[in-house]
């Protein structure tokens, strides 16, 4: 077990380092020279190559790779060109907002989409099953912020049961705070239900014509202690796998799901970046999701045991 | 069973000493053909099809529908209300929004269509030479896990910043961000074929690996890319629309669904139609593709049909 966790470990390191120069290029290739910018109109070519010189720009990629590398394990991710803070201290301005949204999304998803793929999976072909299943293809057809749309519209403007945009800290209260992100949550999870209820049941279909099934339901097990116990337990690895896997689609769909919403997080920043094309937080921003997506995959990797023990390694 | 079920004359015994014989030849199963015969077959894939026809008509007889020029500007009558005059209204710098609709389906075809192609055809080579090119594989992998996880929107949003926004570069973005998931689809199906008897036997018969690779591998990848390339069609259509709604996508000139949307969005609570227009045809087109999508694997992989 402590060998597989630590080859698994070991084996993320070069998709970070994959990450990390693709995320570096980026700046590298990015159109604009910042010493021209900082030399400003008046420099002679010499000034611009002087400053060049001093900002380290005239050095080979791989030794300014190198120095990027180092200046982030530092937890330095560099400065803003448009408000001149260190990228660092933006994200943990906005990260709040982004990280409530993702975590009460996630709740509301898994707490609705496995319910939900079990009892399609019980009732095969029947139309509880079909209005599952048509409304899994629904979710993976109707994009994040025209869900968001609809439901800020209904539920916020016509009905005025809750706040149509913003977001409330939770420093404030707790109903404040979560008042505020039910219609975003909801919104975000659509894709991602639709997602797991699918997986949940077509795994539960295979678990269920298991032989051990048989044998509980002939030793007296009751449909619900079936369903629950013995067969969700045995598909809890395509399930955690997939839950997984769709945190990417979290992380895209809270881009847009923010600027929907006028939330103030991380992917408002990211979005706001694009606009201004300001480089380094675009690349911070994007570092942060992407090593933060590779963690959570390897720590549902390390608990498959949890959840199989026949699984050894 | 007991006697006196055989008493009881549901079952008589003859029945119980042997089982009737079945007859010879089995009754033969009534193919139903034709076109209403694929309907009642395919259900799903005739819908999406039926619905994809529709959209691209739409698309491509977009001057013939009624519309006027979708970027005429008119000020003078900016956000009226749909109406008979302006079946989706106008919107705030006074253009046809049916006529931006309509004209807008071309960019979301033309995005979603290209992205399935090129993403289809670089991951199909990409894939072909990680399976057959030992010391390539592995390099190649790590290169692909390594973008896979950067989230696909992100990566497009990343690669759109580089660059001006056109309809060329959001085709070229989103192709790359879907690129790493055909290539180890194909990895994957292509791993499993080799070690396929028929592969052992064309190699031990003297095929050379070119050969193979096209007599024998090719042509077994090719469903299930089919299927992939649907799917990533849909999923290219909602990236382009996302990449225009934030501003990183198809230049605010051309009306797109996002571009439409994204203007709509600053009036979007007191004229919601100007969004839910463009919203409503964007969910129908993707719909349609995944219907399609879901309809192909079933009929492509038996197997799998019903299931997922």
């Amino acid at each position: 077990m402590f060998a597989y966790a630590l080859r698994r470990i070991v084996a993320t390191i070069p998709v970070m380092a994959v990450v990390a120069l693709f995320v570096f290029s980026l700046l590298y290739i990015s159109p604009g020279d910042p010493a021209a910018v900082i030399a400003g109109d008046q420099a002679t070519p010499e000034d611009v190559e002087r400053i060049r010189a001093s900002l380290g720009l005239d050095r080979p990629y791989l030794v300014r790779f190198g120095e990027w590398v180092w200046h982030i394990a530092q937890g330095d991710l560099g400065t803003s060109i448009f408000t001149n803070l260190p990228v660092s201290t933006m994200i943990a301005q906005r990260i709040e907002p982004t990280l409530s949204l993702m975590v009460i999304t996630l709740i509301l998803a898994v707490g609705i989409a496995v319910p939900m793929g079990v009892i399609a999976a019980w009732k095969q072909g029947t139309w509880i099953d079909r209005s599952v299943m048509g409304f899994a293809v629904l979710g993976f057809s109707v994009p994040v912020f025209v869900v968001g749309y609809l439901l800020a519209y209904v539920f916020a403007l016509e009905l005025d049961w809750l706040p149509v945009q913003g977001y409330t800290p939770f420093s404030r209260g707790i109903w404040p705070w979560f008042q505020n992100l039910i219609l975003p949550a909801v919104a975000l999870g659509g894709v991602y239900i639709a997602l797991i209820a699918r997986i949940t049941r077509a795994t539960m279909l295979e678990v269920l014509q298991q032989d051990y099934i048989r044998t509980a339901r002939a030793k007296g097990v009751g449909q619900r202690g079936i369903l629950f116990l013995h067969a969700l337990k045995n598909a809890a690895v395509p399930i955690v796998t997939v839950i997984g896997i769709g945190v990417a689609l979290l992380i895209g769909g809270a881009v847009v799901t923010e600027s929907v919403f006028a939330i103030p997080g991380l992917g408002r920043l990211t979005v706001d970046a694009i606009l201004r094309r300001d480089y380094p937080v675009i690349q911070g921003v994007i570092l942060l999701f992407s090593f933060t997506y590779v963690l959570v995959n390897l720590v549902i990797d390390l608990l498959y045991t949890l959840f199989d023990p026949r699984i050894r390694y | 069973m007991s006697t006196s079920t055989i008493q009881r004359g549901i079952l008589r015994p003859e029945d119980v000493a042997a089982a009737a014989p079945l007859p010879d030849v089995l009754p033969p199963v009534k193919a139903r053909r034709g076109f209403f015969g694929f309907i009642r077959r395919h259900p799903t894939m005739a819908f999406g099809g039926a619905l994809m026809l529709l959209i691209i008509a739409m698309a491509i007889l977009a001057p013939f529908l009624g519309t006027v020029d979708p970027t005429a500007l008119a000020p003078a009558r900016r956000t009226r209300e749909p109406s008979a005059m302006y079946w989706f209204g106008t919107d705030m710098l006074g253009r046809d929004v049916y006529s931006r609709v309509l004209y807008g389906a071309r960019v979301s075809l033309i995005v979603g269509f290209a992205v399935a192609f090129f993403s289809s055809v670089i991951g199909l080579t990409i894939g072909l030479i990680s399976g057959f090119v030992r010391w390539a594989d592995a390099i190649i992998m790590r290169i692909m896990d390594g973008l896979m996880s950067i989230p696909s929107i992100l990566l497009a949003i990343a690669l759109m910043a580089l660059t001006r926004g056109s309809v060329g570069n959001v085709i070229l973005a989103i192709t790359i961000a879907e690129v790493p998931r055909v290539s180890r689809l194909v990895r994957g199906v292509v791993l499993s074929l080799r070690e396929q008897p028929y592969v052992d036997a064309a190699v031990a018969s003297g095929t050379s690996t070119p050969r193979i690779i096209i007599r024998h591998i090719l042509p077994n990848t090719l469903a299930p890319l089919t299927v992939q390339a649907t799917y990533i069609c849909a999923s290219a259509m909602i990236a382009e629309s996302i990449l225009s709604f934030i501003g990183a996508g198809t230049p605010p000139i051309i009306p797109s669904w996002g571009n439409i949307m994204a203007e709509g969005r600053a009036l979007w609570q007191v004229k919601p139609y100007i969004v839910f227009f463009p919203a409503i045809f964007l969910s129908l087109t993707v719909l349609a593709v995944n219907l399609l999508g879901d309809g192909l694997r079933d009929s492509l992989d038996p197997r799998m049909a019903k299931k997922v």
